[in-house]
């Protein structure tokens, strides 16, 4: 994890300090949290900060909406670990950023966002681009308030970033009245035991002495598997699990969002779990008698129809997040512990196991079944025939799968999921819980930003591209560079698909028309390129990569193409519709 | 609503049934705002809701009546206390407790000495007196557990109760040798 989680200690704690004013208490703030780099909008009640800005070490990037500032600052916080930033003004400005906070609230990432608000005189009265901002933003962060007085500015800030990346992590939003940032103070930063926060949950750190029940029924199964989901990452365990899967024979499933837990091509690695997911990974969750969730949801996506999921195991949950245990599913040992204190106080506890071979043996016949079966099995693009799951897998052995691949939702997000081959924790970044379209490229700016020394790729479909594909032009102004793979069958994919297969074929606004996105670059400056066949294919991601900034490949894709497996609504995880693709 | 989530072994969790919770909250603008926006999320009714300072400046409490599933509760209470405003949630249902409700009515003022004498037993049994005894109108105050407030009510519309104001349950969980034996006041779980 990157070391933007701790405040440092630029300013030494006094009784008062010099005077400035709430603007430069707050940019003092971001600077001791470690932030770098800031997204965000101007405008008229935030422009007391902007006016100040340059004093600081704090870069701006001025994106083009505020939603792809928020995006961004999500896309920053889960490619570093720290806490993304974002700044819109008052009203529209505010009310932009909604769909990111409940994007980041969803899926527990650390993100701090800060608006502007009319002076303290007017509030309330309906002035000008006045919102309720607070009150919109409750049910979609983990913390929103608005701070009244100068003197509060200090503690609102340094108490924000840490509600947003303390246990489970989620967005906060900090809303100013402008004149709050024009008047002095002379309050000091606070040091972190000065916090005022008592009803901030802390997860009990150190040994968990349920650990001991754990290893019980650890070594009383014969057939058990390891779910693991984002908990894993947020609590950067990555290593104690893939040292515990070693220590106890276990194969580990991932979710969506637990992509990189471990290396898919580990041989403990069972793969992608849930409706669009792997079915010997499936087949493995119906067939085990011990089920580990770790740091994971056990979400609808994954579970399908609870009463029929997982009917042979009992079912074990650890999360952080104590309301989430026996949420969704039958829970037999719950478990309210950190991800990774869990993993760290199992190793303690685990002899090593023999190899767990009839299992294994098992899974390895589910998995060549399954993948065969698959479009990337097929081999349909060896008849010319250019496909996503071929897109994804060249992309993934091009960049030697080091790459951050930022997926958008729908089938693109589905195909990135199976094919590209992670290994790594932190660079499989996608909107899981909430599944907002438009995310991928403005995530993606953030993730560069925050992981330069990586390559970074969006994967999006035509629709979710042309949601917030006003940031290109922040992708110039910035030489921010990202390497966009817009995979383009012309369709709103998944909704063609659900039509297709649940509606009779009654396909309805499925159809899509977008630009020229060849032409659509050219104008705005960013080198692109087209692919129709598979071998375009290697070409073009080599041009892309080349790059020095943005660059986009449009690639036009078989517009028939579905994603199988798949569980249908209502259905559960043994009666997915598998289909051989034609 | 939907039916409840299965819930960890053993654990029943289809009763539906009137909860009462106690939460010590932070007093800040918001905090109402932030429980009851949770429990609309999740389709609950609020029975009722009060909120008072404590005896520590800057916490308050509220007492919440609710109606719901064990289990589906259960797990709102765990999303409750994560609230950063929310200090701590507990559920006093199967607790021991006192639980009171202040009512306020107006009534006519009984017509002879006999409906007189029934109106004062009425209110007496409730915890309740007089608070003005007008020559047309008469207030009085009702202090008591909610059912026994509900049957006062009842009880009191065939003395010509005009209008009524309820404050709402507070409660606090009670050591059960302790509780008082006034019987108004006391609801052993």
């Amino acid at each position: 994890m990157a070391a933007l989680s701790l405040p440092i200690s630029a300013f030494p704690p006094a009784a008062q300090v010099a005077p400035r004013i709430g603007a430069r208490a707050v940019c003092e703030a971001l600077v001791r949290e470690g932030v770098t780099t800031i997204f965000g909008y101007p405008g008229g009640t935030v422009l007391p900060i902007y006016d100040v800005l340059r004093e600081f070490p704090l870069r701006h990037i001025l994106v083009r909406h505020e939603q792809g500032g928020a995006h961004a600052a999500d896309g920053f916080s889960r490619a570093t670990g720290g806490v993304g930033v974002a700044i819109a003004t008052s009203g529209p400005g505010a009310i932009n950023l909604v769909t990111g906070l409940a994007t980041a609230m969803m899926d527990s990432v650390p993100m701090v966002a800060i608006t502007g608000n009319v002076p303290r005189a007017l509030l309330g009265k309906d002035a000008f681009q006045e919102t309720d901002i607070v009150g919109i933003a409750l049910p979609v962060t983990k913390y929103a308030t608005v701070v009244m007085d100068p003197d509060e500015v200090p503690y609102a800030v340094a108490e924000a970033f840490e509600i947003a990346r303390s246990g489970r992590p989620g967005p906060v939003l900090l809303d100013f009245p402008k004149d709050v940032l024009q008047l002095e103070t002379s309050v000091p930063h606070p040091e972190p035991y000065q916090l005022r926060l008592p009803g901030l949950l802390r997860p009990t750190r150190g040994d968990v002495p349920e650990a001991d029940d754990l290893a019980e029924m650890i070594a009383a199964a014969e057939r058990p598997l390891i779910l693991s989901g984002h908990g894993v990452q947020i609590a950067g365990a990555t290593d104690a699990l893939r040292e515990v899967a070693r220590r106890s024979e276990i194969p580990v499933a991932h979710t969506l969002l637990g992509i990189g837990n471990m290396d898919e091509t580990d041989r403990l690695s069972a793969g992608y779990a849930g409706m669009h997911g792997w079915m010997h990974v499936n087949k493995m969750i119906q067939q085990c008698d011990l089920l580990i969730g770790i740091g994971c949801r056990y979400d609808d996506r994954i579970t399908g129809k609870t009463s029929t999921f997982a009917p042979n195991a009992r079912i074990v949950h650890v999360d952080v997040d104590r309301s989430e245990i026996g949420k969704n599913v039958r829970t037999d040992l719950g478990i309210v512990a950190d991800a990774g204190d869990l993993l760290t106080a199992l190793l303690r506890r685990l002899p090593q196991s023999e190899p767990r071979t009839e299992w294994m043996d098992q899974l390895a016949a589910w998995r060549k079944v399954s993948e065969a079966r698959s479009w990337h099995g097929s081999g349909a693009w060896r008849e010319g025939r250019l496909t996503a799951d071929y897109v994804v897998d060249q992309i993934g052995e091009a960049t030697d799968h080091q790459a951050t691949l930022v997926s958008d939702v729908g089938q693109n997000q589905m195909w990135a999921a199976r094919y590209f081959g992670f290994r790594h924790p932190y660079r499989h970044l996608s909107s899981g819980g909430l599944g907002t379209m438009g995310y991928a490229v403005p995530a993606a700016m953030g993730a560069a930003l925050g992981a330069p020394e990586r390559e970074t790729w969006a994967i999006v479909g035509d629709g979710g591209f042309q949601m917030t594909m006003q940031e290109l032009a922040t992708l110039v102004q910035d030489q921010i560079p990202v390497r966009i793979a817009v995979l383009n069958n012309h369709r709103l994919g998944m909704i063609r698909q659900w039509q297709e297969i649940i509606y009779d074929e009654n396909y309805h606004s499925a159809e899509l028309l977008g630009p020229d996105l060849v032409r659509l670059c050219e104008a705005y400056g960013i080198p692109a390129w087209r692919a129709t066949k598979p071998d375009e294919v290697a070409g073009v991601i080599a041009n892309a990569r080349k790059a020095p900034g943005p660059a986009l490949i449009d690639f036009h894709l078989d517009e028939a193409q579905n994603v199988y497996p798949m569980m249908l609504p209502g259905k559960g995880l043994s009666d997915m519709v598998e289909k051989a693709p034609e | 609503m939907a039916a409840p989530q299965t819930l960890p072994a053993g654990e029943t969790d289809a009763v539906h049934r009137r909860h009462v919770v106690s939460a010590l909250v932070v007093d800040r603008p918001g905090t109402l705002n932030r429980v009851s926006g949770l429990l609309r999320a999740r389709s609950f009714n609020i029975e009722s809701l009060t909120v008072g300072t404590t005896h520590e400046p800057g916490k308050s409490r509220m007492t919440i009546a609710i109606r719901g599933d064990d289990g589906h509760l259960r797990q709102v209470l765990a999303q409750l206390e994560r609230l950063i405003e929310v200090l701590e949630v507990t559920d006093l249902t199967s607790t021991p407790r006192i639980e009171l409700e202040l009512v306020l009515v107006e009534l006519d003022p009984p017509r002879s000495p006999t409906a007189q004498h029934a109106l004062r037993g009425v209110l007496a049994a409730a915890g309740g007196e007089t608070l003005s005894e007008a020559a047309d109108l008469w207030r009085a105050r009702l202090t008591a557990t909610p059912e026994i407030i509900d049957r006062a009510l009842e009880a009191l519309r065939a003395h010509g109760l005009r209008s009524l104001v309820r404050a709402g349950a507070v409660a606090m969980a009670a050591d059960p040798e302790t509780i008082p034996t006034n019987e108004n006041g006391v609801t052993r779980a």
